[in-house]
């Protein structure tokens, strides 16, 4: 018996360091009151073999600089690939809106001045190099990407306590800085192996980068083609798939085809007239992949001469549009109309019950117009977003029903992102109608950020309720009255019309018949919120034929 | 005869020049790549560095002559899209569009010589006309009606040709071993893609082959053959084909050149690889660099060509480099 | 004695005329002709003539709506197809696209955009390069020099390209499509005109009217460009399948003529994926009408050229 207890005690001692759950205690970093903070721990997975070829064909033509998170993008597009190649401190996963990553406990002082993360144990880059706080701090430095300027302007500077642990100094309370530093807003929080960058150069970096995450870059093609092989020695698990080859194809049809000759596994971006095959092929399955609603704008409604001006005239542009027909048309019944310009996936946005979808009546339309001063309507400039065409197309059409006539301007993606980009600048008339769909992450307050005050470039919504309600939100540490100011500003655009929302689109993905699991159960890749693309990838399993 | 290349040299340095500059400044009329690439809600400092890490926030003629003085290094420039050099981008893909030129090449020939001597045999025939309207067929579809319906039948109907891409071999510069094989693998992949390009092309050559091979037919050198008692195969085939091949070959000579730059609709149909859709992707993101780079090595190439040209027609023909 | 009446003169002088007339009429090309008369009547009344609208949607009949969406009333019915399959009536005899317009009335105006965008665009093209090719082939060593450099730095750059990027830089119209045209273009005349000027400077009624003092500007109007204006035709006849089929692949690709006018290449470039669907109506009638314009036009230069050229004539 006595033999026996130590026997048990090892036992016992190993069961116990081996069971990792989110009860376990974390020894506290940063002292004083903290700030709650919702961060779903890391789900360990099983190491064993990676198997097959996984191709992906993305809709546009690959950028070599996505695989620098030090200047990463505003575009949450780039992220596709820092979830294969990087890996962040905390990231959007499928089981939580944020989950850890290479950081296993985080802190946020109550004050928000003080951040404090500690990494989890035996953390390796592709190389073999240890991850440490060194590679956290140069990379939180020596970033020069999307928010570099609010992380340095705030910061006070940073303390690594240990080569596991870092605390951040700030000089005044910095209450985004969680949410900013999610690796789903964000690039900074995607660690960047210091000693090689400062060896291989910016050049260098791009063409063979180095990163901690599931897979390694083996070859590219600049801008047709990224092949990567997993990498077996990631924290989380062995990559299910062992090569994932990314393909930049633009042209839908030539997607399409990929995927009914089986040269492709996954197409992005399968919208419109490819939608009903896609939907007949017994052989392909696909995923609606709702990303985030289209909505109209109205730039220079409020000046002078402008015939949206009149809140009538904008609801009644509102009354106008058939929605329930346009789905129908345009994405086979697959979308949603919506009442709200902002998607369901962020917690603080208006949906349900307290955004309807707004109501279709034509005679009312007609009315409203009529008592705007507009019996026989006006003409206007159509700005869609590229290259959905289409859609405005028949948008223009439900809107000649009430005598406002349109002229299409079409614009390629680039050129139309710079116009909206520029706001005013970048539109100037006053009779102009702009179709546009946003899906960033970071809650409802990135969107009003961008679209809906009169301090940012790309706004053309300028009204001095929002503002007063704005300058609160932005003073408050309060994050309940902080949600509270953010859904009272969305309800003013909504009840107002400054923005008219339409649905929520679905960008459905095409998936081949080499995809595991077999049938409808595939879409579980999709579960990752405020992801318009299916990440994670080390989880992707395929047949293993190839 | 020295002086003669001289002049064709200074020529065409000129003519370069000249297409550099028209290029810049063109370029430069199409808009803003800054504010097409930092996304709305972008932080001005954001755009004022990426700006100033491109070099647009400097006055034009700074950037003229910077951009001047790289390319005489032999420097292209970075391009603001895929954030690697031009020159490394654009050779990476040349030999791509290289392989797709020659085979759309020798498809336009194995269509067009053939017909075209048919034609020119039996002229005012049936197989004239025929050969007629097949040609005139072939220059007046469009290639991308020709490729669409290629795609439709032979890669999703029938499933025999693959419909994307070049294919996984890849001829890279610093592996000597892929430098024969690349041009020989993954032909299945190549065959609609050339087919769509050469197609137009064909027509083309059924024309010059006829109207070489009728020249040639008419002239004194064959009624004196043909007087010999030499019998009318021979004729044909040693005589009247081998006289006729210099304007053909001229002629196809500046097609290839021609179809490696105006592969552009063809290489997007079938998302190929190559350095016209290289520059279209540019053209759409205002790539600067990238166009720049991209058009002047496409006008490189053809002044080469003209100069070599020039210079062979100067050393056979003496009147050439005696006149002015 | 007899006198001729004046009647059989006039009977054989009429008698002549039909004689020469019909053997006129023989060398005709009739085909190109008659089909040109047919796209050029089709554009010039498009408006009159073509059943729907070419930009709002057609009004379905009744049945329409039941037999497709299971609705009594619905704003359009989409992809119908073709009068002669299951689904399609004459009311819409070649289908309807993805938007519910009607196919033929929209082949009808953009036959009107075709023509437009690559009459006025050849012409403007041919103007240009006309005038300059004049000027350096008569104007003396410095023109012709800079001219030439010029010329040749311009036929470096692939047409294509060049039309793409001039597109860029301002918004895609109708009338930018036809500027683009002219300024890729022109190019290919001066080359050509020059080398006629060359030989023509030399010619005895020019040296005559040199040696009389008439001015240049005179002598050019007056003897070069009335003689250059065969090679010039001959040219013209030929770039305008040229100038179609850029203008179908500018559209295509995005560059040319913006939605949602009915320009036929942007009607092939919108409907590739309908192709795919096995709706091939939408893609092959549009593709058929800018053949037979391409081919029409080069049938008929071709002809020119025959004419225009002795050398050629006997062949």
């Amino acid at each position: 018996m006595t033999r026996g207890l130590p026997l048990l005690l090892v036992a016992l001692t190993l069961v116990a360091t081996s069971y990792r759950d989110a009860t376990a205690q974390h020894a506290p970093i940063l002292n004083g009151a903290l700030a709650k903070l919702d961060i779903k721990p890391a789900q360990i997975g099983a190491r064993g073999t990676p198997k097959g070829t996984l191709t992906i064909a993305m809709h546009f033509a690959l950028d070599p600089g996505w695989l620098d998170p030090l200047e990463h993008s505003y575009a949450i597009t780039q992220m596709m690939y820092d979830y294969l190649v990087h890996d962040s401190m905390i990231k959007p996963m499928p089981y939580g809106y944020v989950a850890y990553g290479l950081a296993e406990h985080a802190e946020l002082a109550a004050d928000f001045r003080r951040a404090a993360f500690r990494l989890r144990p035996g953390l390796k880059f592709h190389d073999g190099q240890p991850l440490t706080t060194a590679d956290v701090k140069w990379t939180y430095e020596n970033f020069k990407g999307a928010y570099a300027k609010l992380f340095h302007d705030k910061l006070e500077h940073i303390q690594v306590i240990d080569d596991r642990t870092i605390v951040f100094h700030f000089k005044e309370p910095f209450i985004d800085f969680m949410d900013l530093y999610n690796g789903g807003v964000s690039g900074i929080g995607w660690i960047v192996p210091s000693r090689y960058y400062d060896k291989a150069g910016r050049d260098g970096f791009k063409a063979k980068p180095i990163g901690a995450g599931p897979y390694k870059l083996v070859s590219q093609q600049a801008g047709v083609q990224m092949v990567f092989e997993a990498f077996d020695d990631y924290w989380r698990r062995t990559p299910a798939t062992k090569t994932i080859v990314v393909k930049g194809i633009r042209d839908g049809a030539a997607r399409m085809a990929g995927l009914q000759t089986g040269e492709l596994d996954v197409a992005f971006g399968m919208t419109g007239k490819l939608l009903p095959r896609l939907m007949s092929d017994r052989n392909l399955r696909w995923d609606p992949n709702f990303t985030g609603p289209w909505w109209l704008m109205f730039p220079g409604y409020n000046e002078q001469g402008s015939p949206f001006r009149d809140k009538r005239v904008r609801q009644a542009v509102s009354l106008a549009i058939n929605r329930s027909f346009l789905v129908k048309q345009e994405t086979q019944d697959i979308s949603k109309p919506w009442g709200n310009w902002i998607s369901g996936e962020n917690r603080d946005a208006l949906q349900g019950a307290e955004a309807p979808v707004p109501e279709y009546n034509v005679e009312k339309a007609k009315q409203l117009m009529k008592q705007a001063g507009f019996p026989d309507g006006f003409e206007v400039e159509y700005l869609p977003f590229p290259p959905y065409f289409d859609m405005g197309e028949r948008i223009l059409t439900d809107l000649r029903t009430i005598g406002i006539r349109g002229k299409l301007q079409s614009l390629e993606g680039p050129a139309f992102r710079a116009k909206i980009g520029q706001g005013r600048k970048g539109v100037p008339g006053n009779r102009t109608i702009v179709q546009n769909i946003d899906p960033r992450a970071g809650g409802s307050k990135s969107n009003i950020a961008v679209y809906a005050v009169c301090g940012s470039t790309a706004s053309f919504v300028c009204e001095p309720q929002i503002e007063a309600l704005w300058a609160k939100h932005q003073a408050s540490l309060d994050p309940v009255e902080r949600e509270r100011l953010v859904k009272s500003i969305q309800r003013i655009l909504l009840d107002e019309y400054y923005f008219v929302p339409i649905y929520l689109n679905s960008f459905v993905h095409g998936i081949g018949p080499r995809v595991l699991p077999e049938g409808k159960a595939v879409s579980k890749y999709w579960d990752t919120l405020n992801a318009p693309y299916p990440w994670p990838w080390e989880v992707w399993e395929v047949k293993a034929d190839r | 005869m020295k002086k003669y290349i001289l002049v064709r040299a200074l020529y065409s340095v000129v003519t370069l020049w000249l297409l550099v500059t028209i290029i810049f400044g063109l370029v430069r009329l199409t808009g803003d790549p800054v504010a097409m690439k930092a996304e709305a809600g972008a932080d001005p400092a954001y755009v004022a560095q990426l700006r100033h890490s491109w070099g647009l926030d400097q006055p034009l003629h700074r950037q003229y002559m910077g951009f001047i003085g790289r390319l005489l290094r032999g420097d292209f420039g970075h391009s603001f899209e895929k954030s690697l050099p031009v020159r490394d981008i654009y050779f990476e893909r040349l030999p791509n569009s290289l392989k797709l030129g020659f085979a759309a090449f020798l498809i336009s020939l194995a269509l067009g010589v053939p017909f075209g001597m048919l034609s020119a045999l039996k002229v005012n025939s049936v197989w004239d006309n025929a050969g007629k309207v097949i040609a005139l067929l072939g220059l007046s579809m469009p290639g991308f009606f020709v490729g669409l319906v290629l795609i439709i039948v032979f890669g999703i109907q029938l499933g025999w040709l693959p419909v994307l891409g070049k294919g996984s071999s890849a001829f890279v510069w610093s592996a000597p071993s892929t430098w024969a094989t690349f041009w020989f693998r993954d032909w299945a992949h190549l065959a609609m893609p050339a087919f769509a390009l050469g197609w137009y092309f064909s027509g083309a050559m059924l024309r010059i082959t006829r109207s070489g091979m009728l020249d040639v037919l008419g002239s004194d050198y064959i009624k004196l053959v043909r007087l010999k008692g030499v019998p009318e195969a021979v004729v044909v085939a040693k005589h009247a084909l081998k006289n006729s091949m210099i304007p053909v070959l001229t002629f196809a000579g500046l097609n290839l050149l021609i179809m490696v730059n105006v592969s552009v609709v063809i290489e997007v149909i079938f998302n190929w690889p190559g350095v016209g859709q290289l520059l279209y992707d540019a053209l759409s993101n205002r790539d600067f660099p990238m166009v720049q780079g991209v058009v002047l090595m496409s006008g490189l190439l053809i002044v080469l060509l003209n100069f070599t040209i020039d210079v062979l027609y100067g050393y056979v023909d003496p009147r050439i480099r005696l006149s002015r | 004695m007899a006198t001729i009446p004046i009647a059989t003169d006039q009977t054989v002088a009429v008698l002549r005329v039909a004689r020469r007339g019909y053997r006129a009429l023989q060398n005709v090309p009739v085909i190109p002709l008659l089909m040109l008369g047919v796209l050029t009547a089709m554009a010039i009344l498009a408006p009159i003539v073509a059943p729907h609208s070419k930009l709002d949607p057609v009004k379905p009949l009744r049945g329409q709506c039941l037999a497709k969406f299971n609705m009594p009333d619905c704003p359009y019915v989409d992809n119908a197809p073709p009068f002669w399959a299951a689904g399609g009536t004459l009311d819409t005899p070649l289908g309807t696209d993805s938007l519910g317009r009607d196919v033929l009335s929209r082949l009808m105006h953009g036959a009107r955009i075709s023509l437009i965008v690559a009459l006025t665009g050849t012409l403007f093209a041919g103007a240009i390069g006309t005038i300059l090719g004049v000027l350096a082939g008569y104007m003396g060593r410095w023109w012709d020099e800079i001219i030439m450099r010029i010329t040749d730095a311009w036929l470096t750059l692939p047409s294509l390209v060049f039309a793409i990027l001039l597109s860029s830089v301002r918004e895609p119209s109708l009338w930018n499509v036809v500027l683009i045209l002219g300024l890729v273009f022109w190019s290919r005349y001066s080359r050509a005109v020059r080398g006629e000027v060359l030989t023509l400077r030399e010619r005895d009624f020019v040296k005559l009217a040199e040696i009389n003092g008439i001015d240049k500007l005179t002598i050019i109007r007056r003897h070069l460009i009335p003689n250059v204006m065969n090679t010039v035709m001959v040219l013209f006849s030929l770039q305008v399948g040229v100038a179609v089929i850029i203008e179908a692949s500018l559209s295509f690709l995005g560059f040319g003529v913006p939605p949602p006018e009915p320009s036929w290449g942007l009607m092939m470039a919108q409907e590739r994926e309908s192709l795919m669907e096995g709706r091939w109506w939408l893609e092959v009638f549009p593709g058929i009408c800018i053949t037979m314009l391409v081919l029409s036009a080069n049938m008929l230069g071709d002809w020119l050229r025959v004419r225009l050229d002795p050398q050629l004539r006997n062949r």
